[in-house]
């Protein structure tokens, strides 16, 4: 329903594009990207804040050119919220009811439904919205956003203030939003955590231009290229050369690692690649366990050179041996307890084929489907 | 910091403070051997008198009212909009500011005889020795004032509320008379009040451009000096302590207005 074409924007000296972008109606998409990467001033474009230098935005079809952004129908809940102090929170919610004139009975039923939705019975009879704790703002803001029944909800970063606890709650209530009101959410992140719970498909932008588009797990296991991988803290990355394609269509790969991937791409022989796996995907195997197929690929002996808790799981850093690489995993608590492990113990891991992703090394080119549709 | 340290520091802080309300007092209290009840009595009940404070009181406030209507915007667009120029034209504006009076003044009968200033004579407007001068002579010394503070109070306000206006419905002219004016509220009024002050004080560039006619253009301040020169010194004191109070109660409004919350 929102898309845009060859959108470029000049900010400065900041510049931004060309961003190809769809969103289909009723979707969740998630804007992820590092601070300065240029979410805000896309969304600003998109909103119509913003002149675009070349390019355009369409919505449901039409050109938007002309349009000023109180004809867009796209609701902005902004990281700051920008609640009018002057009005009390009643009169906050309504203010867009009232500056579109829309019928008051409607508008009152509207209020009565979003007051219902987002727990807002005791914030609505407070006059000044200073007394208002911080996950009662962000109600009220997502009440005003919403009661002239927008097509689009753009969020940008509006859990930056809030704790985790009310966070969560909000990140639920949004997910309800677009369920049961049917509302198209763009909502911008720094945050990868929130970005893969909040479940949608996810636009990855650093550096004013579009790197990646796809599901929670394309993004996260699939990175588009070494921009999006750092990005995503992949820690396991290696600088190899393909070595021979198998029969069976895999790649082994040489350099500071011997590995076996499976990635479908087609390198030739002699091509210079960037290998890397998430610490969630290298397997630990037990000393007193035999080893299963799939794990007898990519299997080394290594030493635990350091140990790190991050309250729910552990991170272990190994050194391969007879190698000059170090690989990362991550053990969940319960795991590492049995195991019982320290730093200087020797143990054998596996990093599985089908988990390896393969990129050429200095691909600098944005890669991946930079729009979707629903189905 | 030792308890020591500290005494003498307090001391250096708080001796200039004592001599400057000392100093202020005694400029207040300077005049009271020349005033008593029956030339009191005898100033506030001259018609001249009353003309004069009519007169300031009139003109302050048309003139101040004249200036707001042209720094609302003139402020709000240099607090928003970015255009060529702009350093050089805010610099422009800030002139007036630092001129002295007198300067200004001559410069307004100079530009009456420009075509600009012909042309508004030919429309009727005469400026020499007439209200209509005092007035614009006011004018010109606080609308440059306005437009700092209301530059100053709109720069204060975020322009995320105008963009979220906006997309709530609100058309460019919209978020302003609905969000932005009703936030810069306090700025407003105060700068209201300090234009007000500053014009009713104002002398130099009055004189220079509308005299100091009794009756006519003679406002509190040409009259103080009119009273003077004229070696009158009961009736200046009268027109002092007239100024005195209208400047300390617009001084503590202005204290007032500041510190409530919008």
């Amino acid at each position: 329903m929102i898309r845009a074409e060859q959108l470029r924007i000049a900010c400065g000296d900041f510049r931004l594009g060309p961003v190809d972008l769809s969103i289909p109606a009723g979707s969740y998409l998630t804007l992820l990207g590092p601070s300065g990467a240029g979410k805000t001033i896309l969304l600003e474009a998109l909103m119509g804040l913003l002149k675009p230098a070349a390019g355009r935005v369409l919505l449901n079809g039409e050109e938007m050119a002309a349009q000023p952004p109180e004809r867009r129908n796209i609701a902005y809940l902004p990281q700051d919220l920008a609640l009018f102090p002057h009005l009390s929170v009643q009169d906050n919610i309504l203010f867009g009811s009232r500056v579109r004139r829309l019928d008051p009975a409607a508008s009152r039923d509207r209020l009565a439904e979003l007051v219902a939705m987002l727990d807002l019975e005791g914030p609505l009879t407070r006059r000044d919205i200073s007394t208002l704790s911080g996950g009662e703002k962000q109600r009220v803001a997502l009440a005003r956003a919403l009661l002239p029944n927008p097509q689009l909800l753009f969020l940008d970063e509006p859990h930056s203030a809030l704790d985790a606890g009310i966070t969560r709650q909000l990140q639920i209530k949004l997910r309800q939003i677009n369920r049961e009101l049917g509302v198209t959410i763009l909502h911008v992140t720094h945050d990868q955590e929130e970005a893969f719970m909040l479940g949608g498909q996810i636009a990855v932008l650093i550096d004013g231009r579009l790197q990646q588009l796809g599901s929670s797990d394309e993004i996260y296991y699939g990175p588009a290229n070494l921009s999006v991988a750092r990005f995503l803290r992949h820690q396991n990355i290696f600088s190899l050369t393909v070595a021979e394609r198998l029969p069976d269509g895999r790649m082994r790969l040489r350099g500071e690692l011997d590995l076996v991937c499976a990635s479908g791409r087609d390198l030739p022989v002699g091509t210079r690649v960037a290998v890397g796996i998430r610490n969630e995907e290298v397997t630990l195997i037990r000393p007193d366990r035999p080893v299963g197929d799939d794990l007898r690929d990519n299997l080394f002996a290594a030493v635990i050179v350091d140990i790190f808790g991050f309250g729910g799981y552990h991170t272990l850093v190994v050194k391969i041996r007879e190698s000059p690489a170090t690989i990362e995993l991550n053990l969940p608590n319960c795991a590492f307890r049995d195991l019982g492990l320290g730093t200087g113990d020797k143990v054998r891991i596996s990093l599985r084929a089908r988990s390896l992703w393969v990129l050429p090394p200095d691909d600098g080119e944005p890669r991946g489907q930079h729009s979707y549709m629903e189905g | 910091m030792t308890p020591h340290h500290n005494r003498a520091f307090r001391l250096a802080l708080v001796l200039p403070l004592g001599l400057l309300a000392g100093y202020f007092l005694l400029l207040l209290g300077g005049q009271a051997p020349y005033l008593n009840g029956s030339t009191l009595r005898a100033e506030l009940s001259s018609s001249t008198l009353l003309d004069a404070i009519r007169l300031s009181l009139v003109s302050a406030t048309i003139a101040t009212l004249a200036a707001l209507a042209f720094a609302v915007p003139a402020g709000y667009a240099l607090a928003r909009l970015n255009f060529p120029g702009k350093r050089l034209l805010d610099t422009l504006l800030d002139l007036p500011v630092v001129l002295t009076p007198v300067a200004l003044g001559t410069l307004i009968l100079m530009a009456l005889n420009t075509p600009p200033g012909r042309f508004l004579h030919s429309l009727g407007l005469t400026l020499p020795f007439t209200v209509a001068g005092v007035i614009a002579a006011q004018f010109t010394v606080v609308v440059a004032m306005a437009v700092r503070m209301l530059k100053a109070s709109f720069e204060e306000i975020s322009p995320r509320y105008e963009q979220v206006a906006r997309l709530l419905g609100c058309s460019a002219g919209g978020s302003f008379l609905r969000v932005t004016l009703p936030l810069a509220r306090r700025g407003i009024i105060a700068s209201f009040i300090l234009c007000w002050a500053r014009a009713i004080g104002e002398f130099g560039a009055t004189v220079m451009v509308a005299g100091t006619a009794r009756g006519q253009t003679a406002t509190l301040p040409s009259s103080i000096y009119l009273a003077m020169s004229a070696a009158d010194l009961s009736r200046a004191v009268v027109l002092i302590l007239i100024l005195i109070l209208i400047s300390f109660a617009v001084l503590f409004l202005v204290r007032l207005v500041g510190g409530r919350r919008p």
